[in-house]
């Protein structure tokens, strides 16, 4: 039995718009384990973002509470989220949102000011994680130098500066095209594998949602009680769905079969 | 290998925030940087304003004492002049506007210059109570200067004899007790008994000349050798001393004198010799030790109302000033200000983005503020480079001028750039940046800095990173 690191109990949020009470989320019940690879699926307005931010730390519930890493992350005070957001939480946006005036390996680097790490120690992970992202090349790259695909790999590099419980990514693939989006979920699907990242990615995009682990819907702010396997399992991920054989994570085409992935 | 790597921090990132947006650095430094240049250019004119002030009221109370001595060394001396106008005080009050002037017109302006008969001088030495009569002969030279006079109202060339000679009765006795010749000799000998075709020269005409002791020099056509050297009171006085005789002879006034200095036995007689003279010679012009003292008195009064100007424009200046550095403060202040809640707002998804990934509002609040000392200072250094070579400029625009003179139409104005004190010479008080100020200035713009920083830092640090995220 693995344990939880991240969990709601009736989780609700009230907005009120103009006099009026808007619910975007109501009675969410979410239990995201160790190793998992979750996505939340559903059409725009359904409350994805709101659950996330929730589950981030950038909002808080109207009801309900957050359990992060075994810290219920509602009670704690406004002054103490920023470290449950540094240290516990990798945010992954769907504009990338770097820094213009930083370069991909400084991106990096910047959720690690104010650790206790020296800049040495600081610049020795950043480079691991951009070679992890496979960017090794893009160090000194600022953004608009970078592809978007790129962009999105440094974000996730970013993500995982300090070695966050949970990576939230919202949207991750919804600014680039079908093939590079389909990169960066394998490269998610990768991180999960091989470094045992536990990561939910909030999209609209079924085929994207399809390639975690777990399948949870949200519509009109409520958690659907269907829950479906995704396609994320290590063999699939790396063998060819052609011919069956090992196939790389960068690779577009399948060197044994030739084939389009 | 080793590379050195330039870590990433707080400062890094605030410069390189600063230098993002290079033109609007550059006009907000700049605007800053004026603002600055007045801040620190004010207490520097206030100072330069307050030292001139004080030297010349120290001057004018200086010759006033001077004066006042001498009108008691003098009180036995009755002055008989064929000219109008009063003795001149050797010690010539500088810093004075030229209206105010005492006794004759040495140089002659455009003055007719009168003589009388010497033989008055012996009728004289007769009347009772009379110790002595020194005869006197005073002419302007034949050689005439140039010179352009500006004023208030504008600049005008004028023509002026370029010395005057003083043509003193070289006996023993006279010269031992009355104060017939200069006494500062800076170089050769005084005047003696007995000494003819040979004179004494102010310094300040030696140098015009470019002569010296032993040089032979041409008055009316007549030669004569430079025996001493002698240090004008005055810059303005050039002057040529020697035996009367010679005087006489030179300029074509045989057997007549300027005037006499006639000395009473006793101060009692005074007052009856005055009388018998302007009796007897009602073509001369007599003054004693009670007209100087009235001229003194006049004097006087100009200090102390000088001094009361010089204090109600300092107490004017300073409230202007006081009034400038607060509009100043305020402005600079304010530019800090709104930048930064510009730059704020502008960069609001930014703010999302360091909240999300784990930065605390004092991280972001922190961020902001350096951001913003980091302009004043740059702002601060550009302000001391415009101050240190503008300041005189900034103040005199600034600051109210100084009139010490009221009644003198405006011809004795100190402004902050330069003293002008009419026909006297002119004196240049510089307001100057000193290494306090500069010190000072670079403390106001962190203060400053912070101060006009603070309020959108901590808008910043209070934005809801939800909500930044959101911001396009």
């Amino acid at each position: 039995m693995s344990e939880l690191v991240l969990e709601t109990e009736k989780l609700d949020k009230v907005y009120k718009l103009g006099g009026r009470q808007v619910r975007a989320l109501s009675d969410v019940n979410i239990q995201v384990k160790k190793g998992d690879f979750i996505s939340i699926m559903g059409p725009s307005g359904s409350g994805k973002t709101t659950l996330l931010n929730m589950l981030g730390c950038l909002d808080k519930p109207t009801y309900g509470k957050v359990i992060l890493d075994g810290v219920n992350i509602t009670k704690v005070p406004e002054k103490g989220l920023f470290k449950i957001r540094k240290y516990k939480v990798g945010f992954v946006f769907q504009t990338f949102n770097l820094m213009p005036y930083l370069n991909a390996i400084e991106n990096v680097e910047l959720p690690m000011e104010g650790t206790k790490k020296s800049g040495d120690e600081k610049r020795k992970r950043a480079r691991e994680l951009l070679k992890l992202v496979g960017l090794s090349e893009r160090e000194e790259h600022r953004q608009h130098r970078l592809s978007a695909g790129e962009q999105q790999r440094v974000a996730i590099a970013r993500a995982l500066a300090n070695n966050p419980a949970i990576i939230l990514a919202d949207e991750p693939t919804g600014n680039l095209d079908s093939k590079t989006g389909h990169e960066i979920i394998r490269l998610l699907g990768k991180l999960n594998i091989d470094q045992g990242t536990t990561i939910v990615v909030v999209t609209h995009d079924s085929l994207i949602a399809s390639r975690a682990g777990r399948m949870l819907f949200l519509n009109d702010g409520k958690l659907l009680a269907k829950e479906k396997q995704g396609t994320h399992l290590l063999k699939r991920e790396l063998t060819c769905p052609n011919c069956g054989r090992e196939i790389q994570l960068d690779d577009t085409f399948c060197p044994r079969c030739g084939k389009k992935l | 290998m080793y590379t050195k790597v330039n870590h990433l921090g707080v400062l890094t990132r605030a410069v390189r925030n600063v230098s993002r947006r290079k033109m609007r650095a550059l006009l907000v430094i700049i605007a800053l940087g004026f603002s600055m240049a007045i801040m620190i250019s004010i207490p520097a004119g206030i100072v330069a304003n307050q030292e001139a002030t004080q030297g010349m009221t120290g001057n004018l109370a200086s010759t006033i004492s001077s004066m006042q001595e001498e009108v008691n060394e003098t009180i036995t001396l009755i002055e008989v002049s064929a000219s109008s106008g009063q003795r001149e005080f050797s010690s010539t009050p500088s810093g004075m506007p030229s209206n105010m002037s005492f006794g004759t017109p040495r140089s002659g302006f455009g003055q007719e210059e009168v003589f009388t008969n010497e033989t008055v001088g012996d009728e004289i030495r007769t009347i009772e109570g009379v110790e002595d009569v020194v005869p006197f002969l005073e002419k302007s030279s034949n050689e005439t200067t140039s010179e352009t006079m500006s004023t208030p109202r504008g600049s005008f060339t004028i023509s002026r004899s370029l010395y005057t000679i003083t043509g003193v009765c070289l006996n023993s006795s006279f010269i031992e007790n009355y104060s017939i010749l200069p006494t500062n000799i800076t170089a050769g000998v005084n005047l003696q008994e007995g000494d003819s075709g040979v004179l004494l020269m102010s310094s300040n005409l030696t140098d015009y000349y470019g002569v010296g002791v032993g040089y032979t020099v041409e008055i009316y056509g007549e030669s004569f050798t430079i025996v001493g050297i002698y240090e004008p009171t005055s810059t303005e006085a050039r002057e040529v001393y020697m035996n009367i005789s010679d005087a006489q002879t030179v300029t074509g006034q045989v057997g007549n004198v300027s005037r006499f200095d006639v000395y009473a036995e006793d101060v009692s007689y005074v007052d009856d010799i005055a009388e018998v003279i302007k009796a007897a010679y009602s073509d001369l012009y007599v003054t004693t030790y009670e007209d100087r003292l009235a001229t003194l008195d006049n004097m006087q009064e100009m200090y102390t109302q000088s001094l009361n100007n010089a204090e109600s424009t300092i107490a004017q200046t300073q409230a202007t000033a006081t009034q400038e550095i607060i509009i100043a403060v305020a402005a600079t202040s304010l530019i800090v200000l709104f930048v930064m809640l510009y730059t704020v707002r502008e960069r609001t998804k930014e703010i999302g983005i360091l909240k999300a990934i784990g930065f605390s509002n004092w991280n972001i609040m922190s961020q902001f503020m350096l951001e913003g000392i980091l302009i004043s200072i740059i702002a601060g250094v550009v302000g001391i480079a415009i101050g240190s070579i503008g300041a005189p400029i900034l103040t005199s625009l600034l600051l109210p001028q100084v009139n010490l003179f009221s009644g003198s139409s405006g011809r004795f104005q100190l402004g902050f750039g330069s003293v002008n004190s009419g026909t006297t010479g002119s004196t240049t008080t510089t307001a100057s940046l000193t290494p306090d100020l500069i010190l000072l200035a670079f403390g106001a713009a962190i203060l400053l800095g912070a101060l006009g920083s603070l309020y959108p830092a901590w808008r910043a640090s209070r934005t809801s990173p939800m909500e930044a995220l959101r911001y396009e």
